[in-house]
């Protein structure tokens, strides 16, 4: 009887999850506008995705977009909120600071910071211009588009890791930072043999994250250049949204679609593995 | 007490509502809107329809931008409205080829649309030899000029595309970018100029010959075509901020202001002229862009298609509302205050009552687009009669040439590959002989 319990639950994991996932894993396989009946066409989706220099772009940007989100917001975040428990009478100020940008609309991030900042019109890109210094607004250059999204993402994300890890640290037992102290440990020193390997669990759960949001990637991409120019900010997922809605091939944005899961299938076994192991500590 | 029998009442209300609209009402689910546009749509076409046909009451539901998205799904599902509004008729071709639209043809008789629409629009809705669907407006691309800069430089609107080009050179050496564009708000923008080089370098004949597919689009006018306009990319017509600026009202800003000379763009443009025109005190011009022998070419466009779903609960209703809409009363009213949008193609426009505050270079461009489409003297636009993969690489493959990723020879042999293969599906548009 108890498990009838999990029943309503099952069933919205089964209809708004299974379902969908396995119509898309299905879709990948057939030939389809989105209106007219699909044909099955084997494996001819991934073959052409395999020849698509756009694919090869796209797929590039997201190791590129990962490997950033990696290293940037994790080593901010972790900075900022080591500075905070040190100077913890204004740490929080600072958390609602840093916070600030995370509950900000990603549509309204994007626009604000492509007509108040990179706008050669509107924003300081032009403001700088007209003091004669050549700035160029790098969501124009096919060398920084990538780039220039990043950075307004980075704004947006590094605040939400940097109270993460604030919030890790605040558990990390009392008594071992005083021991380190007393034994005359430095601030590097106790960061290093303290600090980190008591939140490391939570440091590894934000990297696997990454590595599966990186690969979801699509708000700031769309909003911000949809891509262009020249395919140059194309990422995974923008190019499965312009196949399906923009070239109607619905079958191809489903085998893009089953490759980003791919990535967040392996992060997430990488995930699983490294839980068991504590476990077995 | 009082509270149920507000309950009561205002389920007797929602009853009779649901039953008088199951009995005879008209479904149309239309884009995105804005509140005032939704008060035009409400006091020019829905009250006075609703006034003349009481027992097909219609109601429009605003959908959004993604409303192409929603259509799909629910014809899918057999749960769309009555009335079909698509996105042009690239999106026609599947929906007819499934069965989900109705063909026309009797209602085209009933209310003799052959004699009132332009031919060659009912000709552009045909799909295997019948009628599907209507083009609810039609546009074309030319190119704006500031005149007010042009007679202070006594420069001369160009004819011919060496005209243009000393123009363009001459705007370069006055520190004028020759042409206001832009595309950091509608990445599409990029295809307005890949019609314009189409149109007026290989010229309407060849394009019509690439889209029946007796012309592969690597032959050597489209060749020339693209060489063309990429040449008068990298001399910096378009200026150095062409991915940053708007298409629509900073290119008109920057074109009114004098920082640009020339906007080729579409008839869509004019309510921003005009506006920006205002503001700047500068007089606007227009006139079909320059071609190769001096006649200007003049790309026909389609914005929106109407079709009737085959699943339509009142599908008398549905082609009585299509059939209002195409009528001299709605072209008069909602063109006036909704400039570009609503071109109906109405044969006869003599009979049309247009408000005081149009200006005359609008009325005035749209009888001469009118004239030329009935001498079947137009060119064509990429996004009406390319199907939509290749509209779509036409549209980021450019940005590839103009950056130097890609050859023109590449573009169009790419372009070509898509175009035959959604040929070969049956998803090109219809194209009216000439």
């Amino acid at each position: 009887m108890h498990r009838l319990y999990v029943l309503p639950t099952l069933i919205i994991n089964i209809v708004i999850i299974a379902i969908p996932a396995l119509m898309t894993v299905m879709l990948a396989f057939f030939e389809w506008d989105g209106i007219s009946d699909p044909i099955f066409v084997g494996l001819d989706n991934f073959r052409t995705l395999w020849d698509d220099s756009v694919f090869w772009t796209a797929l590039t940007n997201n190791v590129v977009w990962t490997i950033i989100f990696l290293i940037v917001p994790i080593t901010m975040g972790l900075l900022a909120a080591t500075m905070m428990l040190v100077a913890r009478r204004s740490a929080n100020f600072f958390q609602v600071i840093y916070f600030l940008p995370v509950i900000i609309a990603t549509a309204i991030t994007g626009r604000v910071w492509q007509g108040m900042i990179y706008s050669p019109v509107t924003g300081i890109t032009g403001l700088l211009q007209r003091y004669g210094i050549d700035v160029a607004n790098p969501l124009t250059e096919t060398s920084s588009a990538l780039y220039g999204i990043a950075v307004v993402d980075l704004w947006h994300w590094w605040g939400f890791l940097c109270v993460i890890f604030f919030a890790a640290l605040r558990q990390v037992p009392s008594e071992q930072i005083e021991a380190a102290r007393v034994e005359g440990a430095t601030f590097f020193q106790t960061i290093r043999y303290v600090l980190l390997p008591g939140i490391m669990p939570t440091i590894t759960l934000m990297m696997i994250m990454t590595v599966i949001w990186s690969f979801l990637v699509f708000d700031f991409v769309y909003i911000l250049t949809q891509g262009g120019p020249a395919y140059s900010s194309e990422v995974l997922s923008t190019f499965a949204y312009r196949s399906a809605f923009y070239d109607l091939a619905v079958g191809k944005a489903a085998a893009i679609s089953v490759v980003i899961s791919l990535f967040g299938l392996a992060a997430t076994v990488v995930y699983i593995r490294v839980q068991a192991r504590e476990f077995d500590q | 007490m009082r509270k149920s029998s507000l309950a009561i009442a205002a389920m007797l209300l929602l009853g009779t509502a649901q039953a008088a609209f199951s009995q005879g009402g008209v479904s149309w689910w239309y884009e995105q809107a804005t509140p005032e546009q939704q008060k035009l749509i409400q006091q020019n076409i829905i009250a006075p329809f609703n006034a003349a046909h009481p027992d097909s009451v219609l109601a429009v539901d605003y959908r959004g931008s993604e409303l192409d998205k929603q259509l799909r799904v629910a014809m899918l599902s057999g749960n769309g409205p009555d009335v079909v509004y698509t996105a042009g008729p690239s999106y026609v071709a599947p929906m007819a080829q499934s069965g989900q639209l109705m063909a026309l043809d009797d209602y085209a008789a009933k209310f003799k649309w052959q004699d009132r629409i332009l031919p060659v629009f009912l000709k552009m809705g045909e799909y295997n030899g019948k009628i599907y669907a209507l083009p609810k407006t039609y546009e074309t691309v030319g190119l704006f000029f500031n005149k007010t800069l042009f007679e202070k430089n006594s420069w001369q609107a160009p004819k011919t595309l060496d005209e243009l080009e000393t123009l363009a050179d001459a705007m370069l050496k006055a520190g004028v970018t020759p042409f206001a564009a832009g595309n950091a708000d509608w990445r599409g923008a990029n295809e307005w100029f890949v019609t314009l080089a189409l149109n007026s370098v290989a010229g309407p004949e060849n394009m019509n010959k690439a889209l029946r597919g007796e012309l592969p689009w690597t032959s050597e006018p489209f060749v020339k075509a693209i060489d063309r306009l990429d040449g008068w990319w990298q001399k910096g017509y378009f200026g150095k901020n062409y991915f940053s600026l708007t298409s629509s009202e900073q290119a008109a800003d920057m074109m009114a202001s004098g920082r640009a000379g020339m906007m080729p763009t579409g008839t869509w443009q004019f309510q921003n002229v005009a506006s920006y025109g205002k503001k700047a005190g500068t007089e606007p011009g227009f006139v079909g862009f320059p071609s190769a022998s001096g006649d200007p070419v003049f790309p026909l466009g389609i914005g929106s298609t109407f079709s009737i779903a085959t699943r339509a609960k009142n599908p008398d209703g549905a082609a009585a509302v299509i059939n209002y809409v195409f009528s001299p009363e709605v072209y008069g009213t909602m063109n006036s205050a909704w400039q570009g949008e609503w071109n109906i193609p109405l044969k006869d426009i003599s009979t049309v009552k247009m408000a005081s505050e149009v200006t005359p270079l609008f009325t005035e461009t749209m009888k001469t687009l009118t004239a030329a489409v009935s001498d079947g003297d137009y060119g064509y636009t990429t996004w009406t009669f390319l199907p939509p993969a290749t509209d779509s690489y036409l549209i980021n493959g450019i940005e590839e040439v103009w950056l130097k990723k890609s050859t023109t020879q590449d573009f169009l042999a790419k372009l070509d590959a898509s175009f035959q293969k959604e040929k070969k599906a049956g998803k090109v548009p219809a194209v009216p002989a000439r």
